[in-house]
């Protein structure tokens, strides 16, 4: 072994900064692409400080590893048909994560790339590098993984597939992270990508379904998911060395408002993937938390902690938020299963008599709220029509997070039924809560001249202006999923249509 | 709305996915890199946010915008068809390679053995390297994330990493040296003001910043990996490998001819890149030759500067030879693209 240690020499690996002298600052690090940077002079970014400091040549030793593990236990599977075995919802929540996630993260590579390049500290440039072969890495596995259940589903297409529609969810994931990554610059990048959604939620995600996949017995699902997020905790640290570096800098209100955007956007996305998958899709006996239990542990607690600790403050809406915890994603949930064929997973109706005794012990009073819409729905299928559990229109979709327009509606609730609404440049947007409102007029340029589907459908751009024609123009998710995943099974079962 | 019928949904058996639609069956490589960059050509714009938004028009002017266009670049392969997992463990072997180079010369006490005034030439040379190698660096990632194909993209972000590893190396090297001999070797305020103040340096900075502000992504490919990196590298991995050896530095120049390697597959990326393009668009040769005509010029002017150094060491090569040496590599490499200064 080399005579020297890391520490010996590192602080040559990360002190290449200067002042350029044959093309400006301003030519080199432009604010479109490396943020404003608000004044702070050049030798003060420099101070720019990782906490988990590695080189080049530990990455590769410890990457090897983690990948021949990774692929190790994919092969065995693969000889196995425990793919087959697995309940139909987990089968939803894989195919669903697979669509909207496989794609991002080989996407978040251009994210890290735009911090590599433009991040104005030679160290954080170096730990961007790192990112920007780490995404590659969850880009890849995560397209390899489903590529080989082809054979078994054609939904694991979508995992390649999705970011070239105009499926609404693909194209609210992709105005999610293009807005946090591929079309932000890289101060915005760090703050939005690795400290907020990172840092914050992707723990949720991924650590939430390493859990249950492990109880599922997906045991390749969950490896792939537990080794991702080993990485993710190296690359997310690129977050906390800027916003420190703008807090001492006097800049922490535009970090707060960095964080604030990202924050709640990646509230919306969370309900969509995590939300939906936690309680309704992974089978009740693997359920190992609620999603509310989730997002108060890893997040108002662990996250809000360290938030606070480098002298940030809960986002404004905070109390909004912590509101929707108890309502939001069950709304979510009717709608995404209501509209089903819209996606191109089988969504789990997740209401079975064991399932809504679970819902209601986890969130009291759910089935005076939402059981009271199932229970229409579920004496429509229990009679065989359908026809009556899809629907004839199409929602209204919000003009910034690009979700369907969820509201509470219920008696009591002292709640704005009517979308938030802003009037720009002579047209008219909609929002589905005060936060989505905000964040567009914070920066309208940024978000205006964006169509959501529906905004679409009403302008003509959909042809033919049907709801087939809407489905077309969303790539067909319904031709591989759109299907209640366990054919209403759960509508049948003697328990439920006796008591309700 | 209606839920579709079992009839009108997919169900032929799908061997790959839908948007690969190549008739051979995808190796990993392709399974994992093709099409991603959805967002190449999209209408309105790139990114799904409003068209006039600051990275919309950027990528509209640099990219959808670049002379540098054929009709699909779907097709480019890599030579080396890296996947992540490939990459890693290719230079897994190397840094072992590399480390156990390093530890069997420290075994000799190879760095304190080191001539007092070859070690003044490494701190006036090699040790400021690293500002130069970080640059390729981050102009490689600037390719990388412009590119409209996902095969090239990745190739590029390996590029990046590599130029990372060339540069960590260096540091290593610095400090080994600073702990034999003094001080200063290891003083970041020293070394950065050799790299930006002493004359010999000046046309290599001034070169590589005036890179990093080129924003074509035509135009940085070509300045990068056409002409600067092939000028760079000769000098860098050949010729002073040639001179370390010559100056009783075998460390040195094994490590060099490690880098060579790094550097081969770089070319050939490069070279494959511009035969795919110029396959399909043959007036491109007009563009590129265009750009090399316009970058040759600096990078010849920083090779004189640099070569400069070379009468430093105890045993010198000649700067003219060592201009021209670096000269025909570079002609010698744009005539395999069939390209011409």
């Amino acid at each position: 072994m080399p005579k020297l240690s890391r520490p010996d020499y590192y602080d040559l690996t990360r002190d290449m900064n200067w002042r350029l002298t044959y093309v400006s600052e301003k030519e080199a690090f432009p604010p479109e692409l490396a943020g404003d940077d608000y004044g702070i002079p050049p030798a003060e970014w420099w101070k720019w400080d990782e906490p988990y400091k590695l080189t080049y040549r530990e990455y590769m030793q410890n990457q090897a590893e983690k990948d021949t593990m990774s692929y190790s236990v994919k092969s065995a599977i693969a000889r196995s048909h425990l793919f087959d075995q697995v309940d139909a919802g987990w089968k939803a929540a894989i195919a669903a994560h697979y669509g909207a996630i496989a794609i991002p993260e080989y996407q978040a590579s251009f994210g890290e790339a735009r911090m590599a390049r433009f991040g104005r500290a030679a160290a954080w440039r170096n730990m961007a590098t790192f990112g920007t072969l780490d995404e590659t890495r969850h880009g890849q596995i995560q397209l390899f993984f489903p590529h080989e259940l082809l054979g078994k589903n054609p939904q694991f297409d979508w995992a390649h597939k999705a970011f070239h529609t105009n499926e609404w969810g693909a194209i609210a994931a992709r105005h999610l992270f293009d807005d946090m990554f591929t079309a932000n610059h890289a101060l915005g990048t760090a703050i939005q990508l690795t400290f907020t959604f990172e840092t914050g939620f992707t723990n949720l995600q991924f650590l939430g379904m390493a859990a249950d996949a492990m109880h599922v017995g997906d045991v390749e699902f969950g490896a792939l998911i537990s080794s991702i997020q080993t990485d993710e905790a190296r690359h997310a640290q690129q977050g906390e060395p800027t916003l420190k570096i703008l807090v001492r800098n006097g800049k922490k209100a535009e970090a707060q408002r960095l964080v604030d955007v990202m924050f709640w956007r990646s509230w919306r996305i969370f309900c969509l993937l995590t939300g939906l998958s936690m309680d309704y899709y992974t089978p009740l006996e693997h359920r190992s938390m609620s999603f509310k239990e989730f997002m108060e542990e890893w997040i108002i607690k662990q996250f809000m902690d360290q938030f606070r600790d480098l002298g940030m403050d809960t986002p404004w809406y905070w109390n909004t938020f912590i509101d929707e915890l108890d309502w939001y994603h069950h709304g979510l949930h009717l709608g995404v299963w209501f509209w089903r064929p819209t996606v191109w997973w089988n969504p789990d109706a997740g209401v079975g008599p064991a399932e809504r005794d679970w819902l209601e012990a986890k969130y009291p009073g759910w089935n005076d709220t939402w059981g009271k819409r199932w229970d229409v729905i579920t004496e429509n299928a229990r009679k065989g029509e359908i026809t009556k559990t899809l629907p004839q229109t199409l929602p209204i979709i919000c003009n910034l997070c690009q979700i369907p327009i969820i509201t509470p509606a219920n008696p009591g609730r002292q709640q704005e039924l009517d979308p938030y609404v802003t009037e720009y440049g002579g047209r008219r947007y909609l929002f589905c809560s005060e936060p989505c409102k905000w964040i567009f007029d914070q920066n309208p340029g940024r978000y205006a001249g964006h169509k959501t589907v529906v905004d679409r459908f009403l302008a003509g751009e959909i042809q033919p202006p049907t709801l087939e024609g809407a489905l077309a123009y969303m790539g067909g998710p319904h031709l591989v999923g759109g299907r209640d995943a366990d054919d209403f099974a759960w509508a049948r079962d003697p328990v439920l249509a006796g008591t309700r | 709305m209606t839920s579709s019928s079992p009839s009108t949904r997919q169900q032929r058996r799908q061997r790959s996915w839908s948007l690969y639609t190549e008739q051979r069956k995808p190796s990993e490589y392709e399974i994992v890199t093709h099409r991603l960059n959805y967002h190449f050509r999209r209408a309105p714009a790139p990114f799904e946010l409003d068209p006039d938004m600051p990275l919309n028009r950027w990528y509209l002017r640099y990219r959808e915008g670049s002379p540098f266009q054929v009709d699909d670049w779907e097709g480019f392969r890599d030579p080396a068809r890296l996947t992540y997992r490939a990459y890693i463990q290719r230079q897994r072997e190397r840094e072992l390679y590399l480390d156990n180079l390093i530890d069997e010369f420290e075994r000799r006490d190879h760095f304190a053995l080191l001539k007092p005034d070859w070690v003044c030439f490494l701190e006036h040379l090699y040790l400021p390297s690293r500002f130069a190698g970080h640059v390729l660096q981050m102009v490689s990632l600037y390719v990388s994330q412009m590119a409209p194909s996902s095969y090239i993209t990745v190739a590029f972000h390996f590029q990046g990493a590599d130029e990372m590893r060339r540069v960590q190396r260096s540091a290593y090297v610095a400090k080994a040296l600073s702990l034999a001999h003094y001080q200063e070797l290891a003083d970041s305020q020293k070394t950065r003001a050799i790299w930006e103040t002493t004359p010999a340096w000046q046309p290599a900075r001034e070169l590589l910043e005036k890179l990093l502000i080129a924003y074509d992504w035509g135009e940085a490919f070509t300045a990068l990996a056409l002409v600067t990196k092939p000028v760079y590298d000769a000098f860098f991995n050949e010729q002073l490998g040639t001179l370390a050896r010559l100056n009783g530095d075998d460390l040195l120049a094994l490590m060099a001819d490690d880098f060579a390697l790094d550097q081969k597959r770089h070319q050939d990326t490069a070279r494959a890149l511009v035969l795919y393009a110029l396959e399909r668009k043959p007036e491109l040769r007009t563009t590129l030759n265009g750009w090399v005509a316009k970058w040759a010029p600096a990078a010849h002017r920083a090779v004189e500067g640099l070569a400069t150094f070379f009468s430093w060491a105890p045993h010198p090569l000649e700067k003219k030879a060592v201009v021209q040496a670096v000269g025909q590599r570079l002609q010698d490499f744009l005539k395999e693209c069939q390209l011409s200064l």
